[in-house]
């Protein structure tokens, strides 16, 4: 039977669909984000949120989907059409390319450990890492191409944010590739079994979350957008389901962010081995270990957004230049120190 | 065991990177298809100007930036290809016998990065407009 169950995993097909049902389950998973943030946001502020579609706002999603697809497209007469239309498609390709990689948990059964992923890379991380950088392409193809100044503005912010910050996260993801030993994220998930990473390396944890959060363009780094000064920012000029790609793509981005954190720091879906010897508990408990400290990061990052404002773009590009890089080569010294130390 | 593709295969492991790509690259035309087949229509003139606050667009928005903003881009380029040197590095540093004589090596290369980080901090390339 075990054989049979494998000559199933290895199928690249196989594998494919497995990943195209990953990508629905991301997409359900980002409206169900919008939803909760739309919420939590409210209730931060002491407000009820989305009330009024559904038992407590609970349809709005559907409501915004039909909108979403019923208004006009429009396409300004000034913006170069080809780049217009083609941004946002490179963007969603950079979410899902990254998505194809990424460990979506773990069933365990009679000790083995299968990935629930769409494909297993030796340089997995890396190959993430350089997915989840294509989108600094996409936000300014989707700026230059609107010939919008208010876009463009934003775009040359973002620039400067995102590969300000693409250093510092790097050498964290270094930090812990030394480590696992290994660039293969699963590896690097399992590297961390009696002892998360987080603990062993608070300083890296600390850079890496506050660089993914920029990376991801969340508040308060999200000069790109920054509604109170560039109306919407980049995607000023862009309507219609064009407008919820780009908006999607953020959000995917945000889910795909925190798996990363989760896979990289926080342990994965290591659990006690006497707690997964059952099969049944094998099947549920690692996934569900997995995607729930996933929900609290997506809690943490979506709660941050609405406690601290946002920062002006000298600050962040001082903050990412002057701060966390010294510190992320400083986790790069420390964790070289506790590998020649055999730890 | 963590390995449930033969990864010695490489072709098997980004079949379905390939398949995905594709549904990606196809996914947004046919949503804009169906979108344009549900949505209303209406012609203006105004309509496809270029969003301004209300006021009439004044020349293009396509700028030539300042050139500190050339210089900045440069300095990232540098400290990322560092990164990039860093990672195979980081796999073979564990395991492989030559743990002392890597990190001599790469500590030597971080040093030498270092000067030019320095040097940019002194010269304010990586600062936001001066």
């Amino acid at each position: 039977m075990m054989m049979h169950l494998e000559d199933i995993l290895i199928n690249p097909l196989l594998r494919a669909i497995l990943g195209l049902c990953l990508m629905g389950v991301v997409f359900g998973g980002a409206c169900v984000v919008i939803w909760f943030e739309r919420k939590l946001s409210a209730d931060i502020q002491q407000r009820y949120g989305p009330m009024r579609v559904g038992p407590h706002g609970l349809l709005q999603l559907v409501a915004d989907a039909i909108k979403l697809f019923t208004k006009e497209d429009i396409i300004p007469k000034n913006a170069d059409k080809l780049l217009f239309v083609s941004a946002p498609i490179l963007l969603l390709g950079s979410v899902f390319l990254m998505l194809v990689a990424m460990p979506f948990g773990a069933i365990i059964i009679n000790g083995e450990t299968y990935v629930i992923a769409a494909t297993e890379m030796d340089i997995s991380v890396l190959y993430i890492e350089a997915m989840s950088a294509i989108s600094i392409i996409g936000i300014f193809m989707v700026a230059y191409s609107a010939n919008n100044k208010y876009s463009v503005l934003g775009a040359f912010r973002n620039f400067a944010r995102m590969i300000g910050y693409e250093v510092p996260l790097g050498i964290c993801i270094v930090s812990v590739a030394i480590m696992a030993g290994s660039l293969n994220i699963v590896e690097i998930a399992e590297a961390q079994s009696p002892l998360w990473f987080a603990i062993k390396q608070p300083i890296g944890f600390a850079v890496f979350f506050i660089a993914l959060m920029a990376d991801m363009g969340r508040l308060p780094f999200d000069q790109n957008e920054s509604e109170e000064e560039l109306i919407a920012g980049v995607i000023t000029e862009y309507s219609s389901m064009r407008f919820g790609y780009v908006f999607f793509a953020e959000y995917i981005h945000l889910i795909l962010g925190s798996m990363l954190a989760v896979l990289l720091f926080l342990g994965g879906w290591n659990l006690p081995a006497a707690l997964t010897s059952n099969t049944i508990l094998g099947i549920i408990l690692p996934t569900a270990f997995f995607l729930g400290k996933v929900v609290l990061v997506i809690l943490a990052v979506i709660m941050v957004r609405w406690a601290i404002p946002r920062y002006r773009i000298d600050q962040v590009v001082d903050l990412s230049w002057k701060r966390l890089l010294p510190l992320a080569l400083l986790n790069l010294g420390w964790v070289i120190a506790l590998g020649l130390l055999g730890v | 065991m963590s390995g449930i593709i033969d990864t010695s295969n490489v072709i098997y492991s980004y079949i379905p990177v390939a398949i995905i790509l594709v549904v990606a690259l196809v996914m947004p035309p046919i949503t804009m298809f169906i979108v344009k087949t549900l949505s209303p229509r209406s012609r203006g003139v105004a309509k496809y100007e270029t969003y301004e606050s209300g006021s009439v667009p004044i020349g293009n928005a396509r700028i030539q930036f300042d050139v500190e903003y050339y210089l900045y881009a440069i300095a990232f380029v540098l400290f990322d290809i560092e990164v990039l040197f860093l990672y195979p590095w980081a796999t073979i540093f564990k395991g492989h016998g030559i743990t002392g004589i890597a990190t001599v090596e790469m500590l030597v290369f971080i040093f030498v990065v270092l000067f030019g980080y320095v040097y940019l901090l002194k010269k304010e390339a990586l600062k936001w407009m001066k």
